[in-house]
């Protein structure tokens, strides 16, 4: 394609991607590509390599860990003083003051930042907890995107919520929060710890809901919420869980795009367990209350269960699309029905964390509370609670043994939900619908339509490996690696070759004629031949090519046919140049005078020609055409007028050493003829040498093999005549 | 004052540093980050360029001189850097599954559904080398978005250019690596 024509393709491209609308991308793809097919496929190509791309790059991202260790061993090895433990940590804020906070002690270590326990000394003295975070991207904006909350964050004033009392950069340039110091355990942890039944397990859920509630009601969205940041502490003995990290996920958080699922930080903006499937998607949409509600409905789930929804280990390892994909479309199992097969995998039960496996446990999980869960968990957010509140009052209602408002799904609800998770089995079972009511055998109709598709598949997949094979082909041929090329393209079938690939096979087969591999040299060109009965363009220099070939194996009955088709198919051209060239390749033998005369009006026109350039004549075409005419002389025995227009030819400031040698052949012929036997001698001595230098400077062969080709054709007939 | 620094002043005063200068130091540095990064982490724990790269611009440039500019240059190096550094640990990799003593990974030899990360690192740098010769613009952005992870936005303000045109950019320049890699493989 010319580049113009990429750049368009390109164009017609990104536009069609910004259609997300699969019917209406075909509409704007129609009216871009406007009949031109060719672009039109060279878009969808594209746009069908867009998704694999899209794919392949997301995966490819975390190499680097693997690397890093590596480059570790390495450094190792090569005993560059790198630490391990030598270099002053990174992280290590010990001691140090950052701000007005002077820092104790660490402790705690999460994926987005180092938490430690520090000293406020103005303008209040107190503990407090500071969160450096680890990496920050812009420490600026992230700190301003805090501020801006700030004022929000500021506002929130209730008991189950930590408050964000602080934010700035350290000297190094790293964000910190200053967080109220939360002396306790996740709040999954304490519920196992103290063997917490359902009941406890839920009201502690409760207090973390109107928490969230709270927040929401002053316009911010947690995004993170898990079990590492619900903290429960003891307040004379009553456990009161604390929400924390409010505001600190935003501010910290990039505008996702595709490369930065991995932001600054060292792993998901949200855990991939907890991510809503809004969140996952990062398809830009405003993710908003409801994901949080989300994240609430992952939390009672491994409140009761001890399990998220979905592994997170497993959602990790396969990868971002399966992960989105997972998210978006797989219904996760009920509780009661994880806690079953929970109950059933490990009987003894003493090592693992299964909150409860009593069959009365279970009992009271299932049903409402499975509905409660699976309804704060629904992928299409419309349908979640719409208030963490709600969620809260319909746990509440389950407490007091009240009706819930959630409700197992219409039977309707999960057809289509059925439906749309195995879509393809529905199409299957069309399919064979369809093929009984044409009364053919399923079996029989699938059959037919899975070979046809296999033979689409091999025939597609052969003409690809095709195009690549002549492709490399091509790049091979610039580099003059001719053997290699040939052993590539044996097997592809000429009808396979496009036009753009003539070029291989000329020059391959000049390769084989010049190391007189006739068999495969004219093997070669029938592929090209076969293209020049496709086009209407000029063969005449194909002509050039083949005539030798054709002479130099010996195959004297096709070279017959050859000239004879040359003739017929230009015969009557007004082209000089085509009209020289069929002249000079018809006549490379001696012939009768039945081609002699076909020939004439050709010579005709070239002799007009010659005679009409006057002095800024293109000397080669001159030259090239005076020794046509020459040889046409020659074999009409005209030995005088041949002599006379070699010379010519020589005489033109054109040093064509191949030209030259043919001259001074038909120069010799002639010169024999006339009964000048030594000058004959001696010029056909100088052409031998001049073919024999050639032949020893380009083994294989150069641009113009078949004018070479052609004088040793001549010399081959000369050394008959003269030496014999 | 760090070397890097000072090439930087060199750069504002309007002497044209290539990326090249800042090359080794920045290669070292991050280098020295990763290694002590890896001592603190939980084993597991991916690393990603990103946090590195900025990483190594906070600590080796100062606040004053996080001039816009020179940033540029620090980011094209250092992305160059870590593709040098993926490259270079992919390939020893490589050498060994492949049977050591390999000089060059052949690209040919890879299947390319079945590569792991590092053989994709491979592939996607063959490629881009030939991106390279035949959009030297498109490869750049390329190099900063895969390899030090900037965000549109901020390859835009790095090279100078629209962010819609740096979103043109990178997804043709992916569908291209792609059937680039696919042909020779």
């Amino acid at each position: 394609m010319t580049v113009a024509a990429i750049q368009q393709t390109e164009e017609i491209f990104c536009s069609a991607l910004e259609v997300s609308d699969a019917a209406e991308r075909q509409v704007f793809l129609n009216e871009a590509c406007a009949g031109d097919a060719v672009a039109r496929a060279a878009v969808e190509q594209w746009l069908s390599a867009h998704a694999k791309a899209e794919q392949f790059f997301q995966e490819s991202g975390p190499a680097v860990a693997p690397a890093m260790a590596a480059l570790q061993a390495f450094a190792r090895e090569r005993d560059i003083g790198v630490g391990l433990g030598t270099e002053a940590a990174l992280e290590d804020a010990e001691g140090q003051q950052i701000g007005p906070y002077k820092v104790l002690q660490k402790i705690g270590e999460g994926g987005c930042g180092v938490v430690y326990m520090a000293e406020q000394e103005k303008p209040v003295r107190r503990w407090v907890a500071l969160k450096i975070i680890k990496l920050g991207m812009d420490t600026r904006n992230v700190v301003a995107r805090f501020k801006a909350e700030q004022q929000a964050l500021a506002l929130m004033e209730h008991p189950n919520i930590a408050h964000v009392l602080d934010a700035g950069a350290t000297a190094t340039g790293r964000p910190y929060f200053v967080m109220e110091l939360v002396r306790g355990i996740k709040l999954t942890d304490y519920c196992d710890q103290n063997k917490l039944g359902v009941r406890a397990r839920l009201e502690l859920f409760n207090q973390v809901c109107h928490a969230v509630q709270h927040a929401h009601q002053k316009g911010i969205i947690h995004r993170d919420l898990k079990p590492s940041n619900i903290l429960v502490t003891l307040h004379d003995g009553v456990a009161v869980p604390k929400v924390i990290d409010f505001g600190i996920a935003k501010a910290s958080e990039e505008p996702l795009t595709d490369n930065t699922l991995f932001t600054a930080f060292d792993q998901f903006v949200g855990t991939p367990a907890y991510m809503s499937p809004e969140q996952a998607e990062m398809s830009g949409l405003d993710v908003d209350t409801r994901s949080d509600i989300y994240s609430l409905g992952v939390l009672l789930y491994e409140l009761l269960t001890g399990r998220t929804p979905f592994d997170q280990q497993q959602l990790m390892r396969s990868g971002l699309t399966a992960m989105r994909r997972t998210l978006r479309e797989t219904e996760p199992r009920p509780p009661s029905t994880m806690l079953t097969a929970l109950r059933h995998e490990q009987p003894a039960g003493g090592t693992n964390k299964n909150p409860g496996e009593t069959r009365k446990y279970i009992s009271m999980v299932r049903g409402d509370l499975d509905w409660i869960v699976m309804k704060a968990l629904e992928k299409d957010r419309r349908r979640r609670y719409e208030s963490a509140n709600g969620l809260a009052e319909d746990v509440q209602r389950y407490l007091n043994n009240e009706p819930v408002q959630a409700r197992p799904p219409s039977p309707f609800y999960r057809f289509q939900k059925l439906v749309r998770r195995n879509q393809i089995t529905f199409a299957a079972i069309a399919a064979v619908t369809v093929a009984l009511v044409l009364g053919l055998g399923t079996s029989t109709w699938l059959f037919f339509r899975e070979r046809e598709a296999r033979m689409e598949q091999v025939r597609l997949r052969q003409a690809a490996e095709n195009r690549q094979k002549l492709t490399q082909a091509m790049v091979m041929l610039t580099h003059n690696q001719f053997e290699q090329a040939d052993q590539l393209i044996h097997g592809v079938p000429a009808t396979e070759v496009g036009l753009e690939y003539a070029y291989i096979y000329r020059t391959l087969s000049g390769w084989h004629a010049v190391h007189r591999r006739w068999q495969q040299a004219i093997e070669r060109f029938a592929v090209v031949l076969q293209m020049g009965m496709v086009d209407d363009g000029d063969h005449t220099m194909d002509y050039l090519r083949y005539g030798p070939i054709l002479v130099g194996a010996g195959d004297m009955a096709g070279y017959e046919r050859f000239r004879r088709a040359a003739i017929a198919r230009y015969g009557r051209t007004m082209n000089p140049v085509f009209a020289e060239r069929v002249v000079k390749i018809s006549l490379l033998t001696p012939t009768d005078r039945e081609v002699v005369r076909a020939l004439r009006p050709l010579a005709e026109l070239a002799t007009q020609s010659l005679a009409q350039s006057g002095p800024d004549v293109d000397v080669g075409l001159a030259a090239w055409r005076a020794f046509s005419l020459a040889l046409m002389k020659f074999r009409e025995e005209d030995d005088v007028e041949a002599v006379a227009l070699c010379e010519r030819s020589l005489g033109y400031f054109f040093s064509n050493a191949s030209l030259n040698a043919s001259d001074k052949l038909v120069l010799a012929m002639a010169h024999f003829r006339l009964g000048q036997s030594d000058l004959a001698r001696s010029e056909l001595g100088q052409s031998r040498r001049e073919i024999e230098n050639n032949r020893a400077s380009n083994p294989d062969g150069y641009w113009y093999w078949f004018d070479w080709m052609f004088a040793e054709v001549l010399l081959g007939e000369a050394s008959a005549m003269i030496e014999k | 004052m760090s070397d890097v620094t000072l090439l930087l002043h060199a750069v504002e005063r309007g002497e044209e540093q290539s990326a090249e200068d800042l090359l080794p130091v920045i290669y070292e540095e991050l280098r020295r980050l990763a290694a002590a990064r890896m001592a603190h982490e939980a084993a597991g724990h991916t690393l990603q360029p990103t946090a590195l790269v900025h990483e190594a611009w906070l600590r080796l440039v100062n606040e004053e001189d996080r001039t816009w500019r020179n940033r540029a240059y620090f980011f094209a190096s250092a992305a160059e850097a870590m593709r040098r550094i993926l490259v270079e640990h992919a390939r020893r990799k490589a050498r060994f599954k492949h049977g050591g003593g390999q000089q060059r990974l052949n690209v040919e030899d890879l299947n390319l559904a079945q590569s792991t990360p590092d053989e994709k690192v491979l592939l996607i740098h063959d490629a881009l080398e030939q991106l390279e010769l035949e959009h030297p613009e498109r490869a750049r952005i390329v190099v900063l978005k895969y390899f030090s992870g900037l965000t549109n936005r901020e390859v835009a303000e790095t090279l100078g250019l629209g962010e819609r045109t740096v979103d043109r950019h990178w997804v043709c320049a992916k569908v291209w690596l792609l059937r680039k890699i696919e042909e020779q493989s």
